[in-house]
């Protein structure tokens, strides 16, 4: 008897039961569902997160204050000469600014609004990325000189100007006045690292408004991905050095970042992965306990098909396969629904639902051994009756 | 055909062992048809079972179709009930979910035949038996004569040395069982070798011999002469209901 006719008998016999049969499965299409939809959430999810970053280039690396070993921070602790240091000496290093943050009251034409400030130099476009839509954006020369410039992100310059290109035009911020020379496309990141309206002035100019130098971040990138690591070390190492100050600093890459973000979601897929090993556990027990409660309502058939010709092995197969047969059911069911929540998720986050062949594949040969597994006894017991018996039996 | 030699079987259930068979001496030669009566007890199920390689012996050899088959395993008792011998059961024993072609398709399923193949076949013998126009109904929807007719398909489709019946009217009105005599009758004036069991006399005539059994062992052997012949008795029933 060929595997072909095999399913076919399992199939009637599914089919014969079907409420009973719907029902026994139902651990297995929890299971498998819960597997299939956080899977797919879970890497729709990183790739989300992977696109975002990527979008700041996975060279980019910052330094501040090691405030997470209880350091704390000190005005002169990050000073514009430690940038030019730095970039003279660590070759890995391509792009290296200052970050001064503060809020600001803006005043323009047309409105005003409180955004974030940052004072910084020419790299930090280089940086993370930014991409100008009129003028251009801080350049080096505009510290050197003192130029009272701003540049502004698309959102600010519609609040402040209205529609239009502004560049030239004059923003007052507090008692002091600025002329826009630049509006940098703003991002409607997920992840809301740019999506608060930003200014960004010449580091100097910030210094002078302030009445006081301060930076409280450095940014950078490397020249590679591979020279991330060494780009920042040997940067922390040289600011440790010039402000004798060991242990003060904290270096980070992006490249960090997503590797703790990939290990928080890996964590989260385990614990919802035990959840669902569990269900297909508690499924299969579901599908052993029908499987038995089958072989004993059928001994006659099995008596019958042992007179017929039917080898022990043809009854094992037959009935392991009903089982097989009856979790992939569950199992298929389990895909559509898990697929399903994993779409539902993925439309309600806004990232691209990502269910692989992989994962797919991977269901389904749960559910195969699942059945193989949890049928291997029920079906034993069918092969090894004794068809005299069998036949006896009502 | 069969050649049984000192055929004996004990059934031991823990303390106590019940010979049920103790040392039987046949032979069946090609194209008999052999009955075997005796109360209930008197061994003829278990002869049954073991003629139809159900069961082991406990000593003794069986030769069936010149194959000394006392010694073999279960696959291979399972391949030779398949391809030599044709059960017809009391119960009809037909699976409930599978309409009539399906059942008698089932034994060729075991032998391996491919789908064209056993959907002819099938046809064929259940149209020989009277069932073409019933091929597509399931067991619950057929009289218990085109049941067991059903299974006597089933039994003939792999052209068996040997068919065993066991009980073949017992569960039929007798009207419908000479039917199904007639036509055990009619396999073996065509050559079918057939052995009946039973505790009914009226069909155990029908047979061209009669083993009688008792305690165990075959007490009397003795060749009928002129057997009844199920056709007439038909004939004649119908007449006489035609005058009642």
């Amino acid at each position: 008897m060929n595997i072909g006719e095999l399913i076919l008998v399992a199939i009637e016999s599914i089919k014969s039961n079907k409420l009973r049969s719907f029902l026994t499965t139902l651990g297995i299409v929890i299971g498998i569902a819960a597997v299939i939809a956080v899977v797919g959430i879970g890497q729709g999810g990183r790739a989300m997160l992977m696109q975002e970053m990527e979008k700041f280039g996975t060279n980019m690396f910052g330094i501040w204050v090691n405030y997470r070993d209880g350091e704390s921070f000190r005005l002169d602790d990050l000073q514009i000469n430690d940038i030019t240091v730095i970039k003279e000496n660590v070759p890995q290093v391509k792009y290296l600014a200052p970050a001064s943050y503060g809020q600001m009251q803006l005043r323009g034409s047309k409105g005003h609004k409180s955004v974030q400030v940052i004072g910084t130099t020419a790299d930090y476009a280089q940086v993370r990325n930014l991409e100008t839509v009129w003028g251009r954006f801080i350049r080096d020369d505009d510290a050197a000189v003192g130029r009272r410039v701003i540049v502004l992100d698309e959102r600010t310059a519609l609040k402040l100007f209205g529609p239009g290109n502004p560049v030239g035009k004059k923003v007052m911020l507090m008692s002091n006045s600025a002329v826009v020379v630049g509006v940098i496309k703003s991002d409607s990141s997920m992840l809301g690292f740019n999506s608060q309206q930003i200014a960004y002035l010449p580091w100097s100019f910030l210094s002078r408004l302030n009445g006081w130098e301060v930076i409280h971040e450095l940014q950078g990138s490397a020249s590679s991905k591979e020279e991330v690591e060494a780009a920042m070390n040997l940067s922390k190492k040289i600011l440790e050095r010039r402000h004798h100050a060991p242990n003060h600093y904290y270096a980070y890459s992006l490249e960090q970042e997503m590797e703790s973000a990939n290990k928080v979601t890996g964590i989260m897929t385990l614990i919802i992965g035990c959840i669902a090993g569990i269900s297909l556990l508690v499924g299969g027990i579901g599908v052993m306990n029908i499987m038995l409660v089958s072989v004993t309502e059928r001994t006659r058939e099995i008596g019958i098909r042992m007179a017929l010709g039917a080898r022990r092995k043809d009854i094992l197969v037959q009935f392991i396969i009903e089982s097989i047969v009856l979790c992939l059911l569950g199992g298929f069911i389990g895909i559509i629904l898990g697929y399903g929540g994993a779409l539902l998720v993925a439309r309600l986050a806004k990232w691209p639902p990502l269910v692989s062949g992989w994962t797919v594949l991977l269901a389904v040969g749960f559910s195969v051994a699942v059945g193989l597994f949890f049928g291997i006894y029920p079906a034993n017991k069918a092969s090894k009756m004794d068809p005299i018996e069998a036949l006896r039996r009502d | 055909m069969i050649k049984i030699n000192n055929l004996s079987k004990t059934y031991s259930t823990g303390a106590f062992t019940v010979p049920a068979l103790k040392g039987i001496t046949l032979d069946i030669a090609p194209g008999e048809f052999v009955a075997i009566t005796g109360a209930s007890g008197s061994g003829k199920s278990t002869m049954m079972n073991l003629l139809g390689l159900l069961d082991r012996p406990s000593e003794g050899s069986y030769l069936l179709d010149g194959m000394d088959v006392s010694n073999l395993n279960d696959d291979d008792y399972a391949r030779l009930r398949n391809r030599k011998i044709g059960f017809v059961f009391q119960a009809f024993n037909l699976l409930p979910r599978l309409t009539a072609l399906k059942n008698v398709e089932l034994s060729m399923l075991y032998a391996g035949t491919k789908h064209e193949e056993r959907r002819k076949r099938a046809v064929e013998v259940l149209t020989l038996l009277g069932l073409e126009d019933r091929l597509h109904h399931f067991p619950n929807e057929l009289s218990g004569g085109q049941n067991q007719r059903v299974a006597i398909a089933r039994a003939l489709i792999n052209n068996p040395a040997i068919i065993l019946a066991d009980e073949p009217t017992g569960a039929l009105d007798s009207q419908t069982g000479l039917e199904i005599m007639s036509i055990f009758q009619e396999l073996n004036r065509q050559g079918t070798t057939i052995v009946l069991v039973t505790h009914e006399l009226n069909i155990a005539r029908h047979s061209r011999r009669i083993l009688r059994m008792a305690d165990g062992l075959i007490i009397n052997d003795e060749e009928i002469a002129r057997p009844l012949d199920a056709h007439n008795e038909i004939q004649a029933l119908r007449e006489k209901g035609g005058r009642a």
